[in-house]
């Protein structure tokens, strides 16, 4: 058993994971603030109904298959293992543009205190471990 | 590594907006550029245009300045006889630039920028508390 398969670190993997790729779409609306037509996107929470059986690899990601080794590895539809979501939002500007740049300040502000407590909790899980293994 | 990404997905935004903001200085230095003969025509207002493209190595949607386009609304006409560029009636024609307009869009081009640096600085604190967690 490795240590990433503890239950509560895994769990926290996944949340960090999470936050990263949430973070990637969260610039990408920011980047695309002035674009017509550009509609802002945003993650899914991950849902930890049943702990034990929360691992990324559960989550299939879609990707090309290659037919000849040679050839260089497509990349997906969607880089990330969560789904993407597009809410309508409240504003849609005259060039088509929804996006808005106070709300996706919040987002990003609101996910990297996530990120900051899943990796607080984290350290904190490793020092649980260390107290078990009785060095300190 | 994703963080990586997610700051070149802001570099883009950075790069659209400062060539948005080269554009306007553009207009605002030529806001009184007369032609350059009788009858001739002055400078003619740039106008910047934003175009989001799928990018295969960040697997994200970058922004990109799309092509330059021009102003086509009519040119300001002064009556100064004297003027050397002027035409038979005594008219000169001015650039269609309104230095009003061009303010607002700067104010409007800063905004996008430090929301761009906003991600950036975020996304390395994150990254930081990713760091930390070796530390504990």
């Amino acid at each position: 058993m490795a240590i990433t398969d503890i239950p509560i670190l895994s769990m926290l993997r996944t949340r960090l994971e999470w936050a990263q790729d949430r973070q990637r779409v969260l610039a990408e609306n920011v980047a695309n603030s002035d674009t017509p037509k550009y509609r802002a996107r945003d993650l899914a929470q991950p849902k930890f109904e049943d702990p034990t059986q929360i691992t990324t690899a559960a989550v299939s990601t879609v990707s090309l298959t290659r037919t000849e080794s040679g050839h260089i590895a497509g990349a997906g539809v969607s880089g990330s293992a969560f789904r993407i979501e597009s809410k309508g939002n409240y504003e849609v500007r005259p060039t088509g543009n929804a996006v808005s740049l106070e709300d996706e300040m919040m987002k990003v502000a609101a996910n990297q205190m996530d990120f900051q407590a899943a990796t607080a909790v984290y350290t904190r899980s490793l020092n649980l471990l260390k107290i078990a293994l009785g060095k300190r | 590594m994703d963080f990586l990404k997610t700051m070149s997905i802001a570099a883009s935004g950075l790069r659209a907006q400062a060539g948005r903001m080269r554009i306007i200085s553009e207009n605002i230095a030529n806001a009184d550029s007369t032609p350059s003969g009788s009858g001739a025509n002055p400078y003619r207002r740039k106008v910047a245009t934003f175009t989001s493209e799928f990018n295969r190595a960040l697997e994200a949607r970058t922004v990109e300045l799309g092509k330059v386009q021009t102003d086509t609304s009519d040119f300001r006409v002064k009556y100064e006889p004297g003027h050397p560029s002027a035409d038979g009636k005594g008219n000169v024609k001015y650039p269609n630039v309104n230095p009003l307009v061009e303010m607002t869009d700067m104010r409007d081009a800063q905004r996008s920028y430090e929301a761009n640096i906003n991600v950036i600085s975020a996304t390395r604190r994150m990254i930081q508390r990713t760091i930390d967690i070796l530390k504990a």
